[in-house]
């Protein structure tokens, strides 16, 4: 099964590699991870219950979908059949639940992908 | 834990290759898989819809700013009330609280499957262990021993009832 293209090798390898997406289990997102995550956002988090992570693999992936969804909507307004990181910002100024994300795709916009930006 | 065989090789492709391992295994820590998060988005998409990568790293850093923002919000709602752990329904409350009220619904359906289901797979496993250990040790050590594995089986039945 070894794949001579570099992003498909990639895919698989963490697809099957991550424990959790691999199998046909009812989480699509690592449990592990989220739980890293949610330590990471204060240090007040210290102890997390074992459902927490099972909410967030459901709750991030209803919110991927609203998010893509609204970008899409700009993408398609703007006639191109390419969703960018430019739509994603526009849908999270244009939505109001979705104002705490309004410095982060700013910032984005700005210099790519600098993770020591992210500061809540 | 169990995901990482698969950090090295994720991180690689969000970072572009450009960053040391070092760096990787943070990233790994800060964010949730790209072909995760890849997959869900194309099924919001129609089929003709196509994703710039540039959107899928900006929507894997959202998401992760999501989980923090949800729970440093349920974080406190802990503290004030004196409690440790969050649980899932401080989660709830939260998202409730910040604008995501239309997730509730969906959410309060998944984690009442999810809990069907463990409570199926917890319940059979353990009187399916709790009974064959006793069969088997019982007929290698004779009837004093199975009897008072009897006795820690009809624990075990009580357990499972309780459960349910």
């Amino acid at each position: 099964m070894r794949q001579a293209r570099t992003h498909s090798r990639i895919v698989s390898g963490s697809g099957g590699g991550g424990g959790m997406s691999g199998r046909s289990g009812p989480h699509s997102l690592p449990l592990a991870r989220i739980k890293k995550i949610m330590k990471k956002s204060s240090d007040d988090v210290k102890m997390i219950s074992g459902e927490a992570p099972i909410v967030f693999s459901k709750a991030c992936e209803l919110f991927i979908e609203e998010l893509t969804r609204r970008s899409w909507i700009m993408t398609v307004q703007g006639k191109r059949r390419t969703l960018h990181k430019e739509d994603v910002a526009a849908a999270v100024v244009a939505t109001d639940n979705f104002d705490f994300l309004v410095n982060l795709v700013s910032d984005s916009a700005k210099s790519k992908v600098n993770p020591e930006i992210m500061e809540t | 834990m169990a995901d990482a065989p698969a950090s090295p090789a994720g991180g690689s492709h969000e970072s572009g290759g450009d960053q040391s391992p070092r760096s990787n295994v943070r990233e790994q820590d800060r964010y949730l898989p790209i072909a995760n998060i890849s997959r869900i988005m194309k099924k919001a998409l129609p089929a003709n819809g196509k994703i710039a990568k540039d959107a899928k790293d900006t929507v894997q850093e959202c998401v992760s700013e999501f989980i923090s923002f949800i729970t440093s919000e349920a974080s406190d709602k802990c503290q004030k009330e004196k409690r440790k752990t969050i649980n899932g329904d401080d989660l709830l409350w939260a998202m409730a609280t910040l604008g995501f009220e239309d997730y509730i619904d969906p959410l309060k359906a998944y984690l009442t499957r999810y809990r069907e289901l463990e409570g199926d797979t917890k319940g059979s496993a353990r009187s399916g262990d709790g009974s064959s250990k006793k069969d088997a040790v019982g007929a290698q050590l004779g009837p004093n021993a199975q009897f008072a594995h009897q006795g820690s089986f009809t624990q075990g039945m009580n357990y499972v009832n309780y459960q349910v």
